[in-house]
Order: structure tokens, then sequence, then C-alpha cells
């Protein structure tokens, strides 16, 4: 336990020098303040450009078009920031050799998965609510008073898929040696789960819907109902990576 | 322009924290010499022209190990 905290602050840290957790709430809040802002002036920005001959007619912007944008953002851009972000966190340590010394000296091997997943969810959530926060205050503050359909529900779903993601990510760290592998791994997990995608009968249980359902969710177009089964799988699956990655990891060579 | 006069409150922190990060990456790229990929040119031409994104893959891909 004493491994674990003290790696765990050791984790912080490194985010904190290696300005991880600078870009990540950095990139996080444009995104959560740019969206609202987009939604609003997408008229006006279509106004100023001169076309000829064509008359674009856009309605008028609404606090859901906000979330959209919101939503769409974040689920593309800001899952492949974050990607990117914790990508080689576990595989660089190890091809840097910088794990020999401590796991050596005692700490135990399921403490370096576990704090490296905490503080990697630790500051996902931190970033993602603050973007959350802020992207409410902006739409508040454009639209006025509002109230969406399912909000917070599909701010949790995204929430869910980027947690679901970091865990990959350990997964993926440990499977492949390399300072790329890992992030590879991930992008190629990630594109089979966009490939199956196309089935139907499987997109009901699939993670992927968590990241891109959240719009038709806002729309009603789909209930909390629909989600569930994906929204259990994504968290049995999160589960198993984890288990899976420190069983793993006892047998990787360092 | 006049329309955009309403919205400036907004665009210049969008603004800050686009060259904050952008400054934060090129005072780095400037006060070293490693790189894990590419060199100096390359990173200085990444980080100016692609807002946001440059410095991201400059702090997750290029930047070297002190």
């Amino acid at each position: 336990m004493n491994g674990w905290i003290a790696f765990t602050k050791k984790e912080f840290m490194e985010q904190l020098r290696s300005y991880k957790a600078l870009t990540l709430i950095a990139v996080l809040f444009l995104f959560g303040m740019a969206s609202p802002l987009l939604a609003k002036m997408m008229p006006v920005i279509f106004s100023q450009m001169p076309v000829q001959g064509i008359s674009i007619t856009i309605p008028k912007p609404t606090i859901l078009d906000a979330w959209v944008q919101f939503f769409k953002n974040m689920s593309q851009m800001g899952i492949i920031v974050v990607l990117l972000v914790f990508s080689g966190t576990l595989s660089r340590e190890v091809t840097k050799g910088t794990l020999v010394l401590p796991i050596s000296k005692g700490l135990s091997r399921n403490a370096v998965i576990l704090s490296k997943y905490f503080a990697s969810i630790i500051s996902w959530t931190f970033s993602y609510a603050l973007a959350g926060v802020t992207a409410c205050g902006y739409t508040f503050y454009l639209f006025g008073r509002f109230s969406a359909p399912h909000l917070f529900f599909s701010l949790f779903c995204l929430w869910l898929f980027g947690a679901f993601l970091l865990a990959v990510i350990m997964l993926a760290g440990t499977v492949v040696s390399g300072n790329y592998g890992g992030l590879l791994l991930t992008a190629v997990v990630l594109a089979v789960m966009l490939a199956v995608n196309v089935f139907p009968r499987i997109n009901k249980w699939n993670p992927v819907t968590l990241a891109s359902d959240n719009s038709s969710l806002l729309l009603n177009a789909k209930t909390v109902g629909d989600l569930s089964a994906a929204v259990w799988t994504t968290f049995s699956l999160t589960v198993l990576c984890l288990i899976l990655s420190l069983i793993l990891f006892r047998k990787k060579k360092l | 322009m006049k329309n955009i006069l309403p919205y400036l409150p907004f665009l210049i922190p969008i603004a800050v924290i686009q060259i904050a990060l952008a400054v934060a990456a090129l005072v780095h790229i400037f006060r070293h010499k490693n790189y894990r990929i590419g060199n100096r040119g390359l990173w200085v031409i990444v980080v100016v022209v692609f807002e946001i994104l440059g410095p991201i893959l400059y702090f997750t891909l290029g930047k070297g190990d002190d």
C-alpha cells in the first residue's frame, strides 16, 4: 500500500513535469469553451462568407447544437489527445528500464499498474470535468437557461469510454514492447471496434457507441435503456483489461 | 466584423491558450537539443503551423527525455 501511494505521487509529479497535465487540461478546457461558441457563431461565420447566387439559410443555433458540438469535439479530438498523452506512460518506462530499480527494491508489480491507471484516470476525470463545467457555463451565458435531456448520462458515457481506453492503453503497454507499440495496439483496438460497429446486432454491446451516440441521446433519438448494455460491457471490459494487464505484467521481463 | 465584437471576450482566452501552448513548446524546443523523433527545424514548423495539435504532438512524441 505504501509503495502504491509513493508511486502514485511519482506519477502525478511526472505528469506535471512532462507537460502532460498541462496539455490535457488546456486542450480539453479549450474544447469546452470553443464548442458552445462555435455553435453560436456558425450563422455569423457563414454570413461573412461571400457566396454568389446561393442563399444559405441556417436555422438559429440552439442549446442542443452547442452540446452536439461539444460531444463531437470531445469524442474525436479529445479522445485522440488522451490517447497521445497517456499512450507512453507504461511502455516508455519499460523501454528506459526505470522500473527495474523500484521493483527490485520491493515495489510490487501490481502497484505499478494500479497507480499508473489511477493517476491517469484522475487527470482524465479532472480535465474532462473542467471541460464539462466550462461548456455548461458558456452555454448558459450564450444561450440562457437550459435543460438538455440525458445530458449528465451522456457526459458519463463519454467519461466511461475514456476510462475504458485508459485500461486498454495499460493492457497494450504490457502486451507490446517498444515505445509506440502500445499506441499502435490501442489504435488497432479502436479501429476494430469502429469496424464492428457496422453490424447492427453487435452495435448494442459495442463500447464505441458510448462515444458516438451522445448526440442522439440529447436529441431523444435514443434512450438511457438503449445504451445501458454498452455501459455494462464497457465497465466489465475495463475491469477485464486491468486484471489481464496485472497478470501479464507479473510475467513481463523488465 | 461588428458581429464578431461581442464574442471577443470568448475568443481572447482561446487565443491565449493556443499561444501559451505554442510558446511553451517553442521554449522547450530551443532549450533542448535531443528529440525522440525529428529535429529542431521540423518541430518549430509543426508547432507554429498546426495550432493546438502541434504543441501536443511535440510534448507527447517529440520531446526527448531529460
